[in-house]
């Protein structure tokens, strides 16, 4: 029996790949440095890499997914009749990293989530405040916490915000109170399987294991985060194994190239950003219905998806949130609604005729220098308008000041390529009268002015504004979808935006790093999530 | 000689002043809210208008300069205004990865670039003179970037001798060597051009001075004329000029730390300007100005030595 239980037990081993000796796993970002390692501030690509494997949420979708939630730091939760009450239990035993006057940590109270919660409702001192406008958070015991909701909104909707993303990281009360918020830019203290451990200025972050993780101590003991702005290094630091994940370009050729090197693979993933094209229609030429209509019939987003790579562009026909989102709008739907705009050079032609554009137009548009988000696409914009007369001039600036011009209404056209956590949030920001550039209530990314200007020519304001709020405070998530997907029909009707392509996200690895989950999807870290059960293996 | 540094220490502080307005200028004449760097362009307005605030940059403008004079003056060099993180804890970080790898670039620049000066020049219009002429100029020409790429692909990836990520560490000087190795010759394959052109022209010009005509008559031995009394006179401009190579030098080696991933000041100040990180810009182009200011001062000062002629007042 003994030597037929050693037999199964080598075996099993056997079975098991084996790890490679050094469990310290490199990976390279297209950054100078970080910007924040705040979880309720950090938006860069870099930066939620770091954040991410040092927090936890209430909920989280599991490593890979976009769409199942499931327990974090909650066990389990309950909601009130009236879905206005929610009710979480938490996880018992789960401890903070150590921090200086906390050299053990401490362990994970009510204290804390209301606190971490009521911080990301600040603006102030946090980037998602308005998603967690008109909510309360109060700690029933030291393990349960109660969340009040003025206006209900569908489970989808709501536990998003509770969720292991943005807003819903939950902070050591106890270290923010105590160093202060400017500490934890760089000092990040959170429950999550990896700890921070150290920085680099322009250099590196390194985080450790956290063997009281409660998931499980981890299997890499350290993460080192590395800015390297230059392609070619990240590209030269893979070949030679110094480097084990590195961020890639988002073009197929490049991909292409660097799977041919030994024990390379390269990963495309999502979640994908979103590229639209919204017209300026407040100011002439892009007010005109007509020529709005005629720049989409001259517009093949199939030909931008091709001239981007096959492998990491997909055409997209939804304004908002690309499918699978719930809500977003497929080719289908576009279709059977007439607002595809199929391209077509003869009816962009003649609609600018009637327009008063017989010879074609002139108009110059501000892009940032970023290739694959946004000179390339547009490059390939510029050529197709071209044949219907659009003499399209591209003025490419630097990522930042693209961003403080489009702020400042500078450009008659604004390519943008976003990805939101929800169609709720993409619509709000992107197409409520509020958030209009510089003239909103609350001015935002409204780059058409839709909600603020007539948008079909008959004299009135045209707004989806009462369909974002319907939506917003539907229970029922079909139904929810249903008004979400009327509310992006009626921006394509209007032709206000022409929806281009998703890209998805592009990351070059050794083969013998195993993440440890499957990699369709990296919800929040726009690169691949670095979990407990992330591992090196032998080569 | 006292005297006379002091003196030029207090001539560069125009220099300095004209240099701090000029950046305070600039950097803010460029586009783009650090605001809006840091948080990323998800960020609410009040987010965004919140962290302005904190970062100073809601203060009028001349308020803003005066506070940067001040803390210069007071030798504070702030904190970063994305990170938080003092200024002259990074500077001290990276400073001495610059100054290794220039350094290191300098010396394998004279080691390199004076024999071959040396040899062109003595064997004028031979086969040894074209091709350190033709070596020099490729120094030159190629952009100090793409040497660096050629050099990975050569001693990195075809045969794996050296690595290509970061600098190592000080407490591990082999580690650091390797890290060296690569940016170093890089670096200073640019200056062995420099100073071969100049060693080569130097030389020819000494080579036909009238006591070298006449050592050459009094039969003194073909070595003793060239080292005694050619090199010792071709040193001065040698030397006055490496100088002013040296500051192109600091110029190049901004790329190639990038190439190469190193700490230093030049990814630092790329870095800054991506993130319009204005204090940080601010105190690295300082930092530049000093380090040239500094080494014009060396080079007046060593060409004093070298030149017996050259007097201080």
């Amino acid at each position: 029996m003994a030597v037929f239980l050693m037999v199964c037990w080598s075996a099993a081993d056997a079975a098991q790949p084996k790890l490679a000796k050094e469990q310290i796993l490199n990976i390279a970002f297209d950054a100078g440095d970080l910007k924040t390692l705040d979880p309720h501030q950090a938006a860069s690509t870099n930066d939620r890499s770091a954040v991410d494997p040092v927090h936890n949420g209430l909920v989280r979708y599991p490593p890979g997914d976009q769409v199942k939630l499931e327990p974090d730091l909650a066990t389990s939760w309950k909601v009130s009749s009236d879905k206005k009450v929610w009710t979480f239990s938490l996880r018992k035993g789960v401890y903070f990293h150590p921090f200086p006057g906390f050299p053990k940590g401490y362990e994970l109270t009510a204290e804390d989530v209301v606190y971490s919660l009521t911080r990301a409702a600040d603006p102030k001192r946090s980037s998602y405040a308005g998603e967690y406008t008109g909510i309360s958070v109060e700690a029933v015991n030291p393990y349960t916490v109660k969340i009040t909701i003025d206006k209900p909104v569908s489970e989808p909707l709501f536990l998003a915000k509770f969720a292991s993303y943005a807003g819903g990281f939950i902070v050591s009360k106890k270290a923010i109170e105590t160093k202060g918020d400017e500490w934890i830019k760089i000092n990040p203290v959170g429950t999550g399987p990896f700890m921070f451990d150290s920085y680099e200025p322009r250099q590196k972050i390194v985080l450790k294991a956290n063997p009281k993780y409660f998931r499980g101590a981890p299997i890499l003991k350290q993460v080192v985060i590395r800015f390297m702005p230059a392609v070619a290094s990240r590209e030269f630091g893979l070949r030679t194994g110094e480097l084990h994940i590195i961020e890639g370009l988002k073009e197929d050729k490049w991909a292409e190239t660097v799977a041919s090197f030994p024990d390379v693979v390269v990963k495309t993933f999502g979640p994908c950003e979103s590229q639209v094209l919204h017209f300026n229609m407040a100011k002439p030429p892009f007010n005109d219905v007509r020529v709005r209509k005629a720049f989409s019939y001259a517009v093949s987003r199939e030909e931008v998806a091709a001239f981007m790579g096959k492998g990491l562009a997909v055409p997209i026909y939804s304004p908002a949130q690309a499918p699978p989102a719930p809500g977003a709008l497929t080719k289908e739907e576009a279709q059977k609604a007439g607002v595809i705009y199929e391209s077509n050079i003869a009816e962009a032609k003649k609609l600018l005729a009637e327009a008063g554009y017989p010879d074609g137009l002139k108009t110059e548009v501000i892009i940032s220098e970023m290739a694959s988000s946004y000179q390339k696409p547009m490059i390939a914009i510029q050529a197709q308008v071209k044949k219907a007369g659009i003499d399209m001039a591209l003025k490419v600036v630097d990522h930042s000041s693209f961003h403080s011009l489009i702020r400042d209404d500078a450009s008659p056209i604004v390519y943008y390529a976003s990805w939101r956590p929800n169609v709720d949030v993409f619509l709000t920001r992107f197409y409520h009268s509020d958030s209009v550039v510089k003239t909103g209530k609350k001015p935002d990314t409204n780059f058409t002015h839709y909600g603020a200007v007539d948008a079909d020519g008959d004299g009135n304001v045209d707004s989806i504004d009462d369909l974002i709020t319907k939506a917003r405070w539907e229970l029922d998530a079909s139904k929810q979808a249903a008004i979400w997907r009327e509310a992006q029909i009626q921006l394509l009707k209007h032709a206000a935006v022409v929806p281009i392509i998703r890209l998805k996200y592009n990351f070059p690895m050794k083969s013998y790093v195993d993440l440890g989950h499957p990699l369709e999807f990296s919800w929040a870290t726009y690169s691949p999530q670095i979990t407990e059960k992330t591992r090196i293996l032998a080569k | 000689m006292f005297s006379y540094v002091v003196r030029r220490i207090l001539q560069s502080i125009p220099i300095l002043l004209i240099v701090l307005t000029l950046v305070f200028i600039v950097v803010r004449v460029l586009p783009g809210d650090p605001a809006v760097a840091a948080l990323g362009d998800y960020a609410s307005k009040e987010a965004v208008n919140a962290l302005r605030e904190k970062m100073g940059l809601n203060a009028p403008l001349w308020r803003q300069y005066l506070q940067f004079i001040g803390d210069i003056g007071r030798g504070d060099l702030g904190t970063s205004i994305i990170t938080g993180y003092p200024v002259a804890k990074q500077v001290a970080a990276v400073l001495p990865h610059t100054l290794l790898l220039t350094i290191s670039a300098i010396i394998l620049g004279y080691l390199i670039g004076v024999p071959l000066g040396i040899s062109a020049a003595v064997r004028r219009n031979s086969f040894v003179d074209y091709f350190n002429r033709v070596f020099s100029l490729l120094g030159l020409s190629v952009p100090a970037f793409y040497l660096g790429i050629l050099l990975i692909l050569l001693f990195s990836i075809k045969i794996p001798l050296f690595p290509v990520v970061g600098a190592g560490e000080f407490a591990n000087l082999k580690d650091l060597l390797r890290h060296l190795f690569l940016p170093a010759l890089t670096l200073g394959l640019l200056m062995t051009a420099y100073i071969t052109r100049m060693s080569r022209s130097s030389i020819l010009n000494i080579l036909g001075e009238d006591y070298v005509r006449t050592a050459h008559a009094k039969g003194v031995a073909e070595n003793r004329v060239l080292y005694k009394h050619v090199l010792r006179n071709a040193l001065i401009p040698i030397v006055a000029l490496g100088g002013l190579y040296t500051v192109v030098l600091i110029g190049s080696s901004v790329m190639v730390e990038i190439v190469f991933s190193r700490p230093g000041l030049g990814t630092l100040l790329v870095g800054a300007i991506k993130q319009r990180d204005y204090t940080t810009l601010q105190s690295v182009m300082i930092i530049y100005t000093v380090i040239v200011v500094l080494i014009n001062l060396l080079t007046d000062l060593i060409y004093g030595l070298v030149d017996p002629r050259i007097k201080y007042d």
